[in-house]
């Protein structure tokens, strides 16, 4: 049994996070909450989901796995205004999620979750350096590294006390420092790792401006980024493998 | 073979295959037009041309959806018209450059103005025209021209030059074209799309050449999509087509266990193969020396570069063209042949020996054959690999005999800044 009201805001902002990485996904109902763990095909980066309870206008399940294609999801959501609410209710017999907005009803094919690739576990990584920044940030470094290159470096430059983001591209380069004053909180470590930039312009269009973000970096080691989206009650993580240098 | 050893077992025979390529070079092909024009004087009966076409035609890009469409045809009849048309035979008689233009240079190019759309055009020139790209044989044709051919030679990146050209006012059947089974099938459901076909056709053994010129008649896709194809863009298309359909097929095949260093040249184009441990993940580089044909002014090396990762581009490269899709062709035969994946880099160093370009078939040789056995190379290396104990130190090594330094590669490759690593590596 599922059956929750949310705000089409809320909806989409959640859905959003998903959809950069992957086209379909499994949605687990907890009693306390929606959970979405996703990986894209190429294994390289993941998302991590949990929406409480608490951010529906209300929320009733008896737990359970659904599985959706995400844009189909997306685009009936994207009918509703900001601050419509969307009805989402399972229909047990036929297994398919009926959808209401002001009226108009969309009926779902799920997606059996067994089809749907496994999700990983998270990897439990010791990373050395963490640095709270805002969204805005992010997205400097990720859009002025984009005009030169196809991979940014981020790190922490320990003696200075530092967050660095390098891009190096054919010719012209982007080298960009916040310093401790300049983020929300620093804990300085040994770390350099280079990414995609791919991956991370994706998953950087979910992360709203005026996020906090908690960004986990060693040497050579997979990214964490955490933030919350609706208002405090749901939270994202995104993981992301490096471009190693070293084999 | 260590990467050191395979590296100097080619280095050795560098300074003699120098020399042979000099000799090679030659600017000949003045004088080779003469003969041609004489030639078609003596071959033309009035402004009719009777004979046999090669299985290929031409179909240029400009004024796209009105373009210029043509047979081509020898203008003598003492060679198979077969050994006109592009195709990997000529890898394989170890044609050069010279070689190749004039062969091109011999055809015929009777074009005649035709508007793309063909679904069902099978009259007229272009009716005429599709029946000879679609037989896989030569046909006889008879070609009214309404002009004296101009003699001309133009060359392109991705098509293989075409020589004279003259105007067509006809072109009619002289015999029954033999079409083979496969081609009827993709011909006859006009349901099908285009890609779909294409790949069909390729798993029935007939190679991108056939399939290109097949695709350019548009004798393949549905119904209401049929339409000439320029040869430029066909070309790319089915090596593209045909790559992802290779790619697919070894998307969840195991990685190969070994850094393996490869090397071909060809026409004064040396490639670099190096495949790596890892998901599937392709990039080529071009080098092209000054002076060479792409960079004839300039005086540093010019660098292009393209790069897919696991799951392939959502868009056309910026850089590199067609030869992009034709080296990565000929890397993802040989993975689907061993049934494995890997991470792939092509280096392309274009020295100034290419002296004119023969089209983007090179490539895809060059690089198909540097798995087999390259012609040209001593005996100790060739259709062998280098063994290096990573990804780095390949590039290293194989950086030292490059004309730019490891620094200017790491900038322009994507790859040789870092290695896409997944998730399960930690």
């Amino acid at each position: 049994m599922f059956n929750a009201i949310v705000s089409a805001d809320t909806l989409r902002t959640a859905l959003d996070s998903v959809s950069v990485l992957v086209e379909e996904c499994k949605l687990r109902l907890e009693e306390d909450g929606l959970e979405i763990r996703a990986v894209d095909p190429a294994n390289v980066g993941m998302v991590d989901l949990s929406l409480s309870a608490a951010a529906f206008e209300s929320y009733e399940t008896d737990g359970g796995v659904i599985g959706v294609n995400l844009s189909r999801l997306e685009d009936i959501a994207g009918m509703a205004e900001a601050d419509q609410l969307i009805h989402l209710e399972l229909d047990e017999e036929t297994r398919k999620l009926e959808i209401a907005i002001d009226g108009l009803e969309y009926t779902l094919a799920l997606i059996d979750p067994d089809s749907i690739r496994q999700e990983p576990d998270l990897p439990d990584l010791d990373l050395a350096a963490e640095i709270i920044l805002e969204g805005r940030d992010v997205n400097r470094a990720v859009k002025a590294s984009d005009m030169v290159s196809d991979h940014i470096a981020l790190g922490v430059d320990e003696a200075e006390d530092m967050f660095y983001v390098d891009a190096e591209g054919d010719t012209d380069d982007v080298h960009f420092e916040l310093g401790r004053e300049d983020l929300i909180d620093l804990t300085a470590g040994p770390a350099r790792s280079l990414f995609s930039l791919d991956y991370l312009k994706d998953m950087n269009k979910a992360i709203p401006s005026d996020a906090e973000v908690r960004m986990e970096l060693g040497e050579e080691f997979p990214v964490k980024m955490h933030f919350d989206i609706a208002e405090g009650q749901g939270t994202v993580t995104y993981m992301l493998a490096p471009r190693v240098q070293s084999d | 073979m260590r990467l050191d050893d395979y590296i100097e077992g080619f280095e050795r025979d560098e300074a003699a295959h120098k020399r042979r390529l000099a000799k090679e070079k030659s600017y000949a092909i003045t004088d080779h037009l003469e003969d041609v024009e004489r030639q078609l004087e003596e071959t033309l009966s009035g402004d009719a041309l009777f004979g046999s076409t090669a299985p290929e035609i031409f179909v240029g890009r400009s004024g796209y959806p009105q373009v210029n469409s043509g047979v081509l045809s020898p203008v003598t009849d003492d060679h198979d018209p077969t050994d006109f048309a592009t195709s990997g035979n000529w890898y394989a008689d170890g044609l050069g450059i010279e070689d190749v233009l004039q062969r091109r240079t011999g055809l015929l190019n009777s074009q005649r103005s035709a508007k793309v759309d063909v679904e069902d055009v099978w009259d007229g020139f272009v009716g005429t025209q599709r029946e000879v790209a679609i037989a896989d044989q030569p046909v006889d044709v008879e070609l009214g021209l309404d002009s004296t051919p101009e003699i001309d030679l133009s060359v392109d990146d991705i098509s293989t030059p075409t020589g004279p050209r003259a105007r067509a006012e006809s072109a009619d059947l002289a015999e029954n074209p033999h079409v083979p089974r496969p081609v009827k099938k993709t011909l006859s459901d006009d349901d099908w799309r285009a890609e779909g076909a294409m790949t069909y056709l390729y798993r029935k053994g007939f190679d991108v050449y056939d399939v290109n010129t097949i695709l350019s008649a548009g004798a393949l896709g549905q119904g209401a999509n049929r339409r000439l194809v320029p040869t430029r863009w066909s070309i790319t298309a089915v090596d593209d087509t045909v790559g992802q359909y290779l790619r697919g097929q070894i998307r969840n095949a195991p990685s190969i266990d070994e850094t393996q260093v490869w090397y071909n040249e060809y026409m004064g184009n040396k490639y670099w193969i190096v495949l790596s441990p890892g998901n599937w993940e392709f990039e080529l580089v071009e080098m092209k020396a000054p002076e060479s044909v792409w960079n004839p002014v300039g005086e540093a090396h010019y660098l292009a570069s393209a790069h897919e990762g696991y799951e392939g581009r959502t868009s056309y490269v910026d850089e590199t063209a067609g030869a992009y899709y034709a080296s990565r062709l000929g890397v993802l035969e040989h993975l689907t042949d061993i049934g494995r994946q890997a991470k792939c880099l092509v280096l392309r160093e274009v020295t100034d020996d290419y002296w004119a370009p023969v089209g983007v078939w090179q490539v895809r040789e060059g690089v198909r054959n540097a798995f087999d056995d390259p012609g040209g190379l001593p005996d100790d290396i060739a259709g062998r690999y280098g063994v290096a104990e990573t990804f780095r130190e390949a590039v290293t090594g194989v950086a030292e005999q490059l004309p730019v330094s490891l620094g200017a590669l790491r900038r322009k490759s994507e790859m040789v800044a870092g290695l896409q690593a997944q998730l399960s590596d930690f």
